[in-house]
């Protein structure tokens, strides 16, 4: 704390070193130049205006301004003192009531006066890593003619970045050219952070009277995780005509077997059952399965409600669904199918399927930072219809489904089964948020588990992940699933 | 609270007014109880307990409590005036009292904006000594008038001075 007030004193202390240099110079100049001093001054006032560019005042928003009323009543306990002085012709409370006067004149004398402010604010780093920390300071000279006795900053730290040392905030008293600077730790989460305009309260010395405006100093980090490829994930047999990895139930060239059937003109020679032939005399042909890549969409649950985790300081079940949604990501993208993105949010957002690696850094970029999947939820408001309209609109006819969400509501459970009924399988991801402290916490859990019991017996593949990782879960589970 | 669980559980929005405030306000609170038990023991009592009402406030972080202690404080001057005390002591009671109300009001006003772990010393030194350089201004003034009018003036002179006085303020304003 001391190191960070130091700092604080040094802006002040230099800037005073400026001044008295500047006036050294012009000194200097006079005497040196002493026949033209008019116009040696006049160019000492250009160059101060040219060299000051950065104290513009930064843009603001006035806000409001108010009385806060702290005062009320000081002139009637004054007036009160009098008139009993003069009752009981005591002249000290005659005295002190007047001293309770002057305070009142002093209440009502001051403005509130205007936050003439420059502000930079700069981070230490601009693209930090998810938990990276990041050092954020922030500086405000008072670039206007009056000064401000009683000047309180508050940051506008993005909703989505927790503060981690030292508050956002300060309070302090400044001199026309002087400055104050404060720092702060955010700690760095996934998604672009753009910070809101910093609000400014100035008041009069005596507190009377209170201007709030807000200063816009733009700042923005952007926070993009590394995608780390989880183990494989198992597709279900919807697929389109392209080669791939995922074994089908269609009967053709491949690895494993599937049937045999009668020969027919054409087959391959190497397929033909010489075994069957040599003991039957009959010719057959061996069908294996084909091996084909699919399409897949990861739809990511979003909406406000799937904000939630076991406790106030664990992540989100959907910071959870979108690291697995990336692990996936990357596994089907080496896998050869073709993967696309979509969040259930009242915020519009849609990777369509595709491959390549071009496809494989805007997905990252997606699952990062697009609005929709950012760590703390939007305001705006989800319709449910609409947006399943939109979303099979877009669907591809052969794609399927992986659906993270925490399922701790009946309409992502119902958006599950209905997707699945239009012919696109769905495979449930959901990482468990539920706590088992309370009763209360103990029925959402039962609930929980009931919806997945639901989606399983209506033929819908439903794996959770609590406190063991994504992979570990789906290598738990693929032993379970039949293709 | 200790510091060691400020410590492991950060949380920004700590909304108590910073110890800067509350240690001036009680300074001042202390000297005005002073100033009133040399003016009158009654009235000392009741600057005490007004003392006692700033620290209640500022802990509850409540203006409220803050103006009933400063009325309290008021009471205990009008007493100690009406047994009889001297001027001076009533005038450094009086300002004493002011700057304490103010001092924790302003406290409480800076938890609710910044709160306790911002940088405040600045804010609420430059605070606190224009309200007292205020009170003393007024406190001088109007001693120097009493002494330079002389002090077998009646009451009512003094409290009609005092009303020129605003009457003269007002319209200058």
């Amino acid at each position: 704390m001391s190191g960070s007030r130091d700092a604080a004193v040094a802006p002040e202390a230099a800037g005073a070193g400026e001044s008295e240099a500047s006036d050294a110079g012009e000194s200097l100049t006079n005497d040196l130049g002493e026949p033209e001093t008019d116009d040696a001054t006049a160019a000492e006032v250009s160059d101060a205006a040219a060299a000051e560019p950065t104290e513009t005042p930064t843009d603001r928003e006035h806000r409001r301004e108010v009385a806060t009323d702290r005062w009320l009543g000081i002139a009637g306990a004054a007036l009160s003192l009098v008139g009993l002085g003069v009752l009981v012709r005591q002249s000290s409370l005659v005295l002190a009531g007047a001293v309770g006067v002057g305070y009142a004149v002093y209440a009502r004398a001051g403005e509130a006066p205007t936050a003439t402010l420059a502000v930079t604010r700069s981070v230490s780093d601009a693209a930090p890593e998810p938990g990276d920390e990041v050092r954020v300071t922030v500086r405000a000279e008072n670039v206007g003619e009056r000064a401000l006795p009683d000047l309180r900053l508050v940051d506008g730290v993005p909703p989505g970045l927790a503060v981690v040392d030292g508050p956002a905030r300060v309070a302090t008293a400044l001199r026309p050219g002087t400055a104050v600077t404060f720092e702060y730790t955010v700690r760095g989460a996934r998604g672009d952070h753009d910070w809101e305009p910093l609000t400014a309260i100035t008041r009069d010395a005596a507190g009377a009277r209170e201007r709030v405006s807000d200063l816009d100093a733009p700042t923005a980090i952007a926070c993009t995780p590394e995608l780390s490829a989880g183990g494989d994930l198992p597709l279900r047999g919807l697929t389109t005509v392209h080669h791939g990895r995922v074994s089908t139930d269609v009967g053709g060239a491949g690895v494993e077997f599937h049937a045999t059937r009668e020969y027919r003109r054409g087959d391959p020679l190497k397929r033909v059952d010489w075994n069957r032939r040599a003991r039957t005399g009959e010719l057959s042909t061996v069908e294996l399965r084909e091996e084909r890549s699919a399409t897949v969409v990861l739809l990511v649950d979003a909406r406000e409600s799937a904000y939630v985790a076991a406790d106030p300081d664990a992540e989100t079940a959907v910071e959870a669904s979108v690291a697995a949604a990336g692990q996936a990501f990357s596994a089907l993208l080496d896998g050869g199918d073709r993967v696309g993105v979509a969040a259930l949010s009242p915020l519009d957002c849609w990777l369509a399927p595709g491959s390549g690696t071009v496809h494989a850094a805007r997905g990252r970029e997606t699952l990062a930072t697009d609005p929709a999947l950012a760590p703390t939820p939007s305001d705006e408001r989800f319709y449910r219809s609409l947006w399943l309209r939109r979303f099979r609109r877009r669907l591809p006819a052969d794609a399927q489904v992986l659906f993270f969400t925490p399922l701790v509501d009946d309409t992502a459970a119902t958006l599950a089964r209905r997707i699945d009924a239009h012919g696109h399988l769905v495979t449930v991801l959901s990482p468990d948020p539920t706590a088992t402290g309370t009763a209360g916490e103990r029925l959402v859990a039962l609930e929980r588990r009931q919806r997945l019991r639901t989606l399983r017996s209506a033929g819908i593949r439903a794996l959770e992940w609590g406190d063991d990782s994504f992979p570990v879960a789906v290598a738990a589970a693929t032993r379970r699933w039949s293709r | 609270m200790t510091d060691d669980d400020a410590l492991v559980d950060f949380h920004e929005a700590d909304a108590r007014p910073p110890t800067a405030a509350v240690v001036a306000s009680l300074a001042a609170a202390g000297v005005a109880s002073t100033a009133g038990a040399v003016a009158g023991p009654a009235g000392g009592a009741l600057l005490g307990v007004a003392a006692l009402a700033f620290l209640v406030g500022s802990f509850r972080r409540s203006s409220r409590v803050l103006g009933w202690g400063a009325a309290v404080g008021v009471g205990g001057l009008a007493l100690a005036g009406y047994r009889g005390a001297p001027a001076e002591a009533l005038l450094v009671a009086a300002v004493g009292l002011t700057v304490a109300w103010d001092i924790a009001d302003h406290g409480v006003g800076l938890g609710e904006q910044v709160g306790r772990g911002a940088r405040v010393r600045r804010n609420v030194a430059v605070h606190a000594g224009a309200s007292l350089l205020v009170g003393a201004l007024a406190a001088a003034l109007v001693y120097g008038v009493t002494l330079a009018v002389g002090g077998g003036q009646p009451v009512a002179a003094l409290a009609l001075l005092l009303a020129g006085g605003i009457a003269l303020i007002s319209a200058l304003r």
